[in-house]
């Protein structure tokens, strides 16, 4: 009797956790789950976004996509942009962590300075430095006398490396400090005891201070590789996708054929393809974080 | 997450000051005026004339300080509207957010339903699927349901798309708050729901602080979101106009400078007098607990 009278004081209890959550739910699944079923649904259609029917045409946007050269470059695109960053913003980050780690005055100024940049909108950025490299580097060449070619922007083999150099402006600061809060968290005995064991500074960095920032590490990739693919508002504002279409993102020629383009049902299958790469990433990143847990 | 209750840990100078520190002092100061050297070029030409940007070297000072820049961006983004606008819209989604955030990451805590662990794995799809990438369907449901071209629509959209991060954060904060507490005041008789106000959410301050900073810098500098949003003049935001700005004044680009720096100072501010939180809101997850 005293059992049943719990039991349902603790369904009563459920009840009102769940009214709780109910609103978040509806709120998201609006907001964000129901569209990503949306895209699915539309394509599988060749609506245009204006008609009240919705033409269903089977695999054939995904067929298409296989033979769209546009798509595929803007893949390949998105691609080398999203292994460049991950590599290059990873190893500075961790970098500029440990050297203001290393009990160099001044720190926090350091850290402020590293971190502005982010603050900045990507709108912004990509403005910035679209006048950096047209305008105020240009004129560092006449005041040495030296002749860099700082144009990077405006030619399809080096633009790539310019859009590098602003996102990396723009974000090494921020994943900077989430290595920094890594380190400062590394308990000092781990390493006095490496030291007292006669590890030099290199073996101490690979084996105590690298498998203690696992967490922090798992975080940069992951984060800067799904902010990388999703490049979207930088380019906006830089380079408009070109020179030609030498730096147009998966979003940008998804938003260039949906929207400029009036090829909804198209674009919608532009947008799973992004949406089941960035599955890919989650999975992995799952899986990372699982294999580390059995090692605890 | 013991991270939480961590304070900042005392710098401590584990080795003397060497000259590989000091090696390291000057490579860093060097990295850190590059850094630097953008923002400072900005301020520089927001304070230039047109003839100045054409007839003197790009790094070169303007011969006085002028405001006309300022002046003529204020017109251009037409910053009465669209700076209210940016304020209001972020200001009241983060204000839901926060609500809205703590209640349910505070209810999947708490209770051990297995229901509530779906709740949290659904919202976190959130996260690995950032709302960029369904952009188009968004815009598309938004005009369905009559949410474009409305105040309500895209505040709306940024506590759908911000809720993720919110109870992802919200939820690592509660296995710092004390249960004891909450249970000595189911026993004298509070509902779920009295609970949480009067108990629980005064102990979530920190961890709000954190959610509203983060997401209020997000919100602001939005640009995909607003620009697929509103087009009516009388709605648009701050990044929106900017944008139009810049691709109006490609060859005079001062008054563009000038609109950077408008727009960035608020969230300068924000985030240089609220430093702590959100460095701890960046970190979660990132340090063991």
């Amino acid at each position: 009797m005293k059992q049943k009278k719990k039991r349902a004081m603790e369904k009563n209890l459920e009840k009102q956790y769940f009214v709780m959550v109910l609103p978040g739910m509806v709120i998201f699944t609006i907001g964000l789950i129901v569209p990503m079923f949306m895209a699915f649904r539309y394509s599988f259609t060749s609506w245009d976004g204006m008609t009240a029917e919705k033409p269903f045409v089977g695999l054939q946007n995904y067929i298409d996509l296989l033979h769209d050269a546009d798509f595929r470059a803007a893949w390949w695109f998105t691609l080398k942009f999203t292994v460049c960053n991950t590599i290059i913003q990873n190893v500075l980050a961790l970098v500029f962590a440990v050297a203001l780690d290393s009990g160099i005055k001044a720190q926090k100024l350091y850290r402020t300075a590293f971190f502005i940049p982010c603050l900045i909108s990507s709108l912004i950025v990509g403005f910035v430095w679209l006048k950096m490299f047209s305008n105020v580097l240009p004129a560092l060449n006449d005041l040495l006398g030296t002749n860099f070619n700082f144009l990077l922007l405006g030619d399809g083999k080096t633009v790539l490396s310019g859009l590098l150099i602003a996102n990396n402006w723009q974000w090494i600061g921020y994943w900077m400090l989430i290595y920094l809060a890594g380190l400062q968290s590394i308990p000092a005995e781990l390493h006095e005891a490496a030291k007292v064991d006669g590890a030099n500074a290199l073996t101490r960095f690979i084996h105590v201070t690298i498998p203690m920032l696992a967490p922090a590490i798992t975080i940069c990739v992951v984060g800067i590789t799904t902010g990388s693919l999703k490049v979207y508002d930088l380019l906006v504002s830089s380079t408009k996708g070109g020179p030609g279409r030498a730096s147009t993102s998966i979003i940008y020629q998804t938003y260039a054929t949906a929207i400029n383009g009036r090829q909804y049902g198209y674009g919608s299958a532009m947008s799973v393809t992004l949406v089941f790469v960035l599955l890919l990433v989650a999975l992995i990143q799952v899986k990372g974080l699982k294999s580390r847990e059995v090692q605890q | 997450m013991a991270f939480w209750k961590k304070k900042e840990k005392e710098q401590i100078p584990s080795a003397p000051y060497t000259k590989g520190t000091l090696l390291i002092q000057i490579f860093m100061t060097f990295a850190a005026v590059l850094f630097i050297a953008p923002i400072l070029i900005i301020l520089n030409y927001s304070f230039k004339t047109k003839k100045e940007l054409y007839l003197t070297s790009p790094l070169a000072l303007p011969s006085s300080l002028q405001f006309d820049n300022y002046k003529k961006a204020f017109d251009k983004l037409n910053l009465a509207t669209t700076f209210t606008n940016t304020l209001l819209y972020t200001a009241v989604s983060v204000l839901i957010l926060a609500l809205l955030c703590g209640i349910t990451a505070w209810a999947i805590a708490r209770c051990k339903a297995k229901f509530f662990r779906f709740c949290y794995v659904y919202f976190i799809i959130g996260i690995l699927i950032p709302y960029q990438a369904l952009f188009l369907p968004i815009y598309m449901i938004g005009y369905k349901l009559n949410l474009t071209n409305t105040r309500y629509g895209i505040i709306f959209m940024y506590v759908a798309t911000g809720i993720s991060f919110g109870v992802f954060l919200m939820t690592s904060f509660m296995s710092t708050v004390p249960i004891e507490l909450e249970e000595a005041a189911r026993i004298d008789g509070c509902s779920v729901f009295r609970t949480y106000f009067t108990v629980v959410m005064p102990l979530l301050k920190p961890a709000m602080a954190t959610l509203v900073i983060m997401q209020a810098f997000q919100i602001w500098n939005d640009y995909l979101l607003a620009s697929l949003y509103v087009s009516k003049k009388n709605l648009k935001t701050l990044t929106v106009a900017i944008q139009s700005l810049f691709s109006a004044q490609t060859s005079d680009y001062t008054t563009a400078m000038a609109a950077i720096v408008i727009s960035v100072l608020p969230v300068a501010i924000l985030f240089i007098s609220l430093q702590k939180y959100f460095i701890k809101g960046m970190t979660v997850g990132a340090v063991k607990g």
